[in-house]
Parts: structure tokens; C-alpha cells; sequence
């Protein structure tokens, strides 16, 4: 069984880490560490069986608690099927036809002039616009506005960073979040493909879902892009649980230059290619 | 909608509603996921106390969100982790919809329905029941984050899965599990 032995502690296994073991979340290194005391160690081996029977034995508690109870497959299945053809088949009908004026659909002609005449005036006011001297780009800037996205940081153990798993390094922003981070910029119309909500220090090396931390990277057309920080991100995740390099370092430097860093890393002046 | 009551639901719809096929992709992604990905979301939702017809809902509402999601073209990372977080939060909602509808009628009705007998069947020894209803008497006792990190895991999801729809950070699911199991482990050894 379990137990937390205050003598046993210091040289044992602890309960975290046997059970971080059992479900395959310690990183390569630390499970060897932890495999080669389990081999000498029969206290702990008990322990650990001790786990993946309990583990065992909840599981088919739990299916025995809610297995019973399912509805069968079919009917659910067909019913989500038929909701699912409706569902596109509303999302094909042409917006056009569900314009409704007065009670009336319009005619085609007036409908389709409508957009027709917005992109015109649209084109005039952009060429209007763009003709006008401009400052700082930001809505392209490689680099982050450093007024607005400093970097932030939590309170992480080395475990915790080490324990993600490299494709996981680069984080994921919400929809939400995202479309404040693009207004904070002053970015309007931006399409999914033109930036990613990038995290100045990434969530795998300790930053924060935050809009300190956050800022609109772009995609293409530039050398210094969204695609090579992910590099940079992985490399440092790489480097710090290799124990080459200390992780505040790490976000100390890709908080400051982040493209600095790249070439610090990667010993290059420019970006190695990397697949998008 | 499908109807509210009966363990065994059936519902009146064609089995081969055809596809066009502009959109099939989506729909034949969706269908998909659902034959793989229905029953331990049901499991989830029930676990969270819903009654079986609403946990069932709650599974159409979650799987016509990732229609709508996949249509949109957005992020197809971790389609499970997205799946079980969509059927959180839907389950949770549902759930407190029940609990304001169930004041409103000032009744003391259970939320959830019964849990089923957990008894062994003839074929079935009765210490493996007993050990069960050990197990199962442990986990209605542990706080509900540390029940959900279980179950989830029983589901299949790793730490950072759960973390992402619990909102916990993963060094606290990894606390969760530990704690929840070292529990179980000394009522199942007891």
C-alpha cells in the first residue's frame, strides 16, 4: 500500500513521482533514474504495484459504475448524423437569400451591388490610406512592442517544465484572448493564417496566458517569423531540460531579443529552414 | 430533441441520412470521432451527475460545437482534450440549470439518477463487488476537482489534457492523482 514514511523519504520514491511514473508523465531521464531504484528497491516496487492496482481496480469501478447505464450506439448516433445535415446544409443556403427587407427577399441584382460597391469604396479608402506617410508597422513587427508585451512568467518547477512534451512546448492561445491581444495592437480583419498569437516566453518554458506575454507574430513574408520562434522554443525546452542551460536565462533571453537568442542558439545570422 | 426519460433511447431518424458532399469531410471527421469518443464522454457527463438524458444531450451539443469548430476551419490540435473540456463545461452548465429548476419547485429530488447496483451479478465473486463499492464510497468522498482528475484519467487523457479542461496547472493534476490514489490505495488495501 501507500504510505509517507518521513524516514523513508529523503531516499525513497514519493507517491507523485511513482504515480507519474505509472502513467508514462516523467520525462526520459527521471524515469530511467527512477527505474534503476525501482530495480533495487523492493519497498517501492511494492508501492508502485501497490498503484497500478489500485489504478486496476479503479477503472473497473468505474466502467462497472456507468457502463451498464449507456444508451445504445445507434439511435444517438443517427440522430447526431441527421442534425449534422441539417446543420450544413443551413450553413450552404447563400446568405443572400436569407436577407430579409420588409418582410421581402431582395432582388439579386440589389443584393450583390450592395458588396460590390463596399470593396470599391473599400479599394479608394485603402489606396487613400495607404499613400498617407506611416510610423512603426506594428501590426508586422517580429519583434513585440515591448510596452505592451514584456513577458510574463510563473512560478514553475523543473518537473512541470520538463514534463511537457515537446510538441507541446509552443501553447495554445484561446479564441477570446486572441482577439484581445489583436485589438491591443490595433489589428482588425486579420485572418487565422496572417499571425499567430504567439507567447513571447512560451508556456513550456514557464510564461503565462497572458496578455503581457502575448503578442500578434506573423506567419509569412519575413525572415524572422512565427514558424522560427517555435524552433527557438524548442530548442530552449531542449537545452534547459538537458540541463545546458538555466531556465531563467532562457526566458530572460527570448523575453528581451528573442531573435538575438535564435542566433545565439542555433550559432546562425539567419533563420535555419523549418517546416510550416 | 431527443427524448427525456428511457435508459435504452432510440430515436425516430433515419440510420442513412445522406451526406452532400460539400461538407462531408467535416461531417465524416465528426461521425468519426464520435464512434470513438462517445461512450467515455458519456461516462464523464454522467459522472458529473447528470441524468442519462441530459448527459446524452450534452454529448450532441458537444459534437455539433466540433462541427461548427472543424467547419471554421479552427485548430484541430488535441481534438480530444477540446472534446472533454466542450463536455465539462456543457455538463456543468446543465447541471446548475437542474439545480435552479429543482429549487424553483422547492423539491429535495436527487440531481443525478440512482447509482446502479453495484452487487455481483451470480458470476461474479462478491469481494470484487465489495472491493468496487470501496473504491467507488473513496472517490464520492474525495473534493470534486480531485474526482473529475480521476475520472478523466480513467478516460484516457494525459496530465496535460486534464489540466487544460480543469484549468489546473499540470503540476496540480499530478498533485490530484497522487493524493486521490495514495487514498484509494489505502481503503483498497485496508
Amino acid at each position: 500500500m501507500l504510505h509517507k514514511n518521513p524516514h523513508l523519504s529523503a531516499q525513497h520514491i514519493s507517491d507523485e513521482d511513482l504515480v507519474r511514473s505509472a502513467d508514462g508523465e516523467l520525462t526520459s531521464k527521471r524515469a530511467a533514474e527512477l527505474g534503476a531504484h525501482l530495480e533495487a528497491c523492493w519497498d517501492c516496487r511494492a508501492r508502485m504495484e501497490a498503484i497500478h492496482s489500485t489504478i486496476t481496480g479503479f477503472v473497473r469501478a468505474h466502467h462497472a459504475q456507468f457502463d451498464g447505464r449507456l444508451p445504445r450506439f445507434t439511435g444517438p448516433r443517427a440522430l447526431l448524423r441527421a442534425r449534422l445535415a441539417e446543420l450544413g446544409t443551413e450553413q450552404r443556403v447563400a446568405w443572400w437569400k436569407r436577407v430579409p427587407l420588409f418582410g421581402f427577399a431582395l432582388p439579386r441584382q440589389v443584393v450583390i451591388a450592395f458588396p460590390l460597391m463596399a470593396i470599391a469604396i473599400g479599394i479608394f479608402w485603402f489606396r487613400h490610406i495607404s499613400e498617407r506617410p506611416r510610423t512603426v508597422p506594428l501590426d508586422q513587427a517580429a519583434i513585440p512592442n515591448r510596452s505592451l508585451t514584456p513577458g510574463a512568467t510563473r512560478p514553475v518547477t523543473m518537473g512541470e517544465v520538463c514534463s511537457v512534451p515537446q510538441e507541446e512546448v509552443i501553447g495554445d492561445v484561446s479564441i477570446s484572448l486572441r482577439q484581445e491581444v489583436l485589438q491591443e495592437y490595433g489589428i482588425s480583419n486579420a485572418r487565422p493564417e496572417d499571425y499567430e498569437i504567439d507567447y513571447l516566453i512560451a508556456p513550456g518554458l514557464g510564461g503565462t496566458e497572458d496578455l503581457h506575454n502575448l503578442w500578434p507574430e506573423p506567419y509569412r513574408d519575413r525572415l524572422w517569423n512565427a514558424h522560427v520562434k517555435d524552433a527557438l522554443e524548442e530548442r530552449l525546452h531542449e537545452m534547459v531540460c538537458g540541463g545546458e542551460l538555466d531556465l531563467h536565462t532562457a526566458q530572460r533571453e527570448i523575453a528581451t531579443d528573442w531573435i538575438a537568442a535564435y542566433k545565439k542558439y542555433f550559432h546562425t545570422n539567419k533563420p535555419l529552414p523549418v517546416s510550416s | 430533441m431527443p427524448p427525456s426519460s428511457g435508459e435504452n433511447v432510440s430515436f425516430a431518424v433515419p440510420s442513412a441520412v445522406p451526406l452532400s458532399a460539400q461538407g462531408s469531410r467535416v461531417e465524416r471527421e465528426v461521425m468519426e470521432l464520435f464512434d470513438e469518443y462517445r461512450n467515455p464522454l458519456l461516462r464523464y457527463s454522467l459522472s458529473l451527475g447528470l441524468p442519462i438524458h441530459d448527459a446524452e444531450e450534452v454529448i450532441q451539443e458537444v459534437f455539433l460545437a466540433l462541427f461548427r469548430h472543424l467547419h471554421l476551419d479552427r485548430s484541430r490540435k488535441n481534438l480530444r482534450g477540446w472534446l472533454f473540456r466542450v463536455a465539462h463545461n456543457l455538463a456543468l452548465k446543465q447541471r446548475l440549470s437542474n439545480q435552479a429548476s429543482l429549487q424553483r419547485m422547492g423539491g429535495n429530488a436527487r440531481l443525478s439518477e440512482e447509482h446502479p447496483d453495484l452487487a455481483p451479478g451470480p458470476e461474479e465473486q462478491m469481494s470484487t463487488a465489495q472491493r468496487r463499492n470501496r473504491l467507488e464510497a473513496v472517490v464520492q468522498a474525495l473534493p470534486e476537482k480531485d474526482q473529475n482528475c480521476l475520472r478523466l484519467r480513467a478516460e484516457g487523457l494525459r496530465y496535460r489534457e486534464i489540466a487544460t479542461v480543469l484549468g489546473m496547472s499540470l503540476g496540480a493534476v499530478s498533485i490530484s492523482l497522487a493524493r486521490s490514489l495514495a487514498r484509494l490505495a489505502r481503503a483498497d488495501w485496508r
